[in-house]
């Protein structure tokens, strides 16, 4: 079975060429015949075989001349379909501006079905040198086609959109003014943006090209430099994808830094307000310590409970504070973890004591058990301190009185994995897959439990800013387990001590240096 | 007989000032108090101080300054002091970085509670001398 456009003409043509001989033997056996029956000729005449073979010869011309010139049109709209459909060919287009097109009116089909496809200006425009055949069009490997109009590139030239096309070798095969490109030195141009995690231009090309014939995305604030550099661009991208045309993928980048800028101002703005709602929870949560130890022989037992439940308040309040900070750098790509050697249960410790007191004050069992011979870690101490406390307070949100908390650790490949399960309310399906959006909450939990949307999204930022993944199992009414991979130590000690990372974490090890701002928590 | 130990807080908000220095008194440390980056600068070279807890965010001169004032040049101005940088602003990674270069320590002062501080300047103290 024949998949391509291209393959059907030499099947027809053979099928016409075959039936033009048939048809031509018939003819002369008759003719033969008759000459033969009528006794016009005798069978050993020579004039007999002589006509037989000229009529023969004179037939399949014939033949060939008409089905040539009857077949012709369907032949070029054939071609033409070629063409539009992107399908390698060495075949010149029909160019409608033909003269004997024009003559015999054919210009009109030619003409239709270019811009049926949206390729009007390719087939009207070209030089009416017809002779030099526009392989470049019609050849997927090689550098394609700029557009042919000098007005219509120099009217892409002046919009601030950037247009980028890419062929299917991923090369850039045309990039406006405004496109974020760069071009080294040997002249190859190569597109300059800087995606969000794993959801990248590439890995969506590489999604299409398994499974999709036309797809589109679309991705948001994607800046063309690092934070640091000057004049940062931010785009909105749309991206179309179209399998084996020569213009694969085409990107239509708007530019929308003077939105996003201001949006940058108000993440700084979101690190004045933290330092403003910092200071009133430090004298809270500084006196609420001081006033339990020199009130601790007078409080009645209830009192006590009650100051627990402040100091919890106060310190999830700190958490939160410190999860919407991470969470604006992070969105800046300010965010930076400086991994050291660690070790899962020396991370835990520093938050050990805030832990037990919150799963004690909303009545839950939480059992922390790491195997003692897990490997070392390659960790940012506050953050990952930060991941646990979230995982740890979503599943006693999310779980009911005296249920219970399982934290758990296993060595995977290269990895730790460290698991958070609960026995509480659960997920279906389609909440999970939006989990790790920012201010995501499932629609139940938005009414019955309180909270900001942020602590997965930052907690998966800061997973991956470690090359490990975050994972969840859920199923409703039964628990939710997360699963968090970090690298163990050894597996990318070589590449830490080589300066790859930002690693400053590694150096004032030895001397008492005390590092990590948020590892005096709570 | 052992001398208590100093320390100069130099931090601008009354509520936290009040608070650290009533800790630290009531654990036995003798305390000094300013609330603006001169003053703080210009006590801290007047008077050899055990610990020095530094905000960042001041009136007049900046934490950053004076740390840089102190121990930025050729000569540690204060080698007998620890500097504890305490701090609620999340400064930038080059400035933070910075001084962190030059501290003993850097903490988040909505992190900590006086009790802990007591425990870090105790783990400080209890560090040999710099060489």
């Amino acid at each position: 079975m024949p998949h391509l456009i291209r393959d059907f003409w030499p099947v027809f043509r053979r099928g016409a060429m075959t039936r033009i001989i048939l048809s031509q033997i018939v003819v002369i056996s008759v003719v033969a015949a008759i000459l033969i029956l009528t006794n016009t000729l005798p069978v050993s005449s020579m004039v007999l075989w002589g006509i037989v073979v000229a009529l023969f010869i004179l037939g399949i011309l014939r033949g060939l001349l008409i089905s040539h010139f009857s077949a012709r049109p369907a032949r070029d709209l054939l071609t033409a379909i070629i063409h539009v459909a992107g399908e390698p060919t060495d075949k010149t287009f029909p160019n409608p501006n033909d003269k004997r097109y024009e003559k015999n009116g054919f210009k009109i089909a030619l003409q239709t079905i270019y811009e049926l496809s949206g390729k009007a200006e390719e087939g009207v425009i070209p030089a009416p040198d017809t002779t030099q055949p526009s392989t470049a069009m019609a050849t997927i490997t090689a550098p394609a086609p700029h557009v042919n109009s000098d007005s219509l590139s120099s009217a892409l030239d002046a919009t601030t959109c950037g247009f980028v096309v890419l062929n299917h070798d991923r090369t850039v095969s045309y990039a406006n003014k405004a496109a974020p490109i760069h071009i080294d030195a040997e002249n190859v141009t190569t597109l300059s943006l800087v995606f969000n995690g794993q959801d990248t231009l590439e890995s969506w090309l590489n999604d299409c090209d398994e499974h999709a014939v036309h797809a589109e995305h679309i991705w948001t604030r994607i800046s063309d430099r690092l934070p640091e550099e000057e004049g940062r661009r931010f785009f909105d991208i749309i991206a179309s994808y179209d399998k084996g045309s020569s213009h694969e993928t085409v990107l239509t980048l708007v530019d929308r830094t003077s939105t996003y800028d201001i949006s940058e101002q108000d993440l700084d703005f979101i690190a004045f307000a933290a330092h403003e709602l910092r200071g009133p929870i430090t004298v809270i949560r500084g006196y609420l310590d001081v006033l339990e130890e020199e009130l601790g022989a007078v409080l009645q037992p209830d009192q006590h409970e009650l100051f627990r439940r402040l100091t919890v308040s106060a310190n999830r309040l700190s958490g939160y504070i410190n999860n919407i900070l991470n969470t604006s750098r992070y969105d800046r790509r300010h965010l930076k973890v400086h991994l050291a050697e660690d070790t899962l249960a020396g991370i835990y410790d520093t938050i050990k004591d805030d832990m037990e007191l919150r799963a004690h004050a909303q009545n839950r069992l939480l059992s922390v058990a790491f195997p003692a011979d897990l490997p070392t870690i390659a960790a940012d101490r506050a953050s990952i301190s930060e991941v646990l406390g979230n995982l740890i307070d979503n599943a006693i949100k999310y779980s009911n009185e005296g249920g219970a908390i399982n934290v758990t650790a296993e060595v995977k490949g290269d990895f730790v994995e460290v698991s958070v399960q609960d026995h509480g309310i659960g997920m279906p399906g389609n909440v999970v897959s939006n989990l790790f959006q920012k201010f995501y909450r499932s629609h139940r939990s938005r009414e019955t439990v309180a909270g900001t949307g942020i602590g997965l999204y930052i907690s998966k930022g800061i997973i991956e800013s470690h090359g490990g993944n975050i994972a969840v199992r859920s199923e409703e009414g039964r628990g939710s387990t997360f699963i968090a991979s970090l690298p163990i130590y050894s597996t990318v000690a070589a590449k830490l001590a080589s300066g790859d990372n930002s690693n400053e974490g590694l150096i004032e090890h030895g001397n008492g240096w005390i590092k990590n701002h948020s590892m005096y928590r709570g | 007989m052992s001398v208590s130990k100093t320390v100069l807080c130099i931090e601008d908000d009354r509520f936290i000032g009040e608070m650290y220095v009533r800790s630290l008194k009531k654990a036995g440390y003798d305390v000094d108090w300013v609330v603006d980056g001169n003053d703080g600068l210009i006590t801290a070279r007047n008077k050899s101080y055990d610990v020095i807890l530094l905000d960042v965010m001041l009136p007049e001169r900046r934490g950053t300054e004076i740390l840089d004032a102190l121990r930025g040049g050729a000569e540690d101005l204060i080698p007998n002091s620890k500097v504890i940088v305490l701090t609620n602003f999340e400064q930038d990674d080059a400035s933070r970085t910075q001084m962190q270069k030059h501290a003993d320590a850097y903490l988040i002062k909505a992190e900590i509670t006086p009790k802990k501080l007591i425990e870090i300047i105790r783990q400080l103290d209890a560090l040999p001398p710099p060489a």
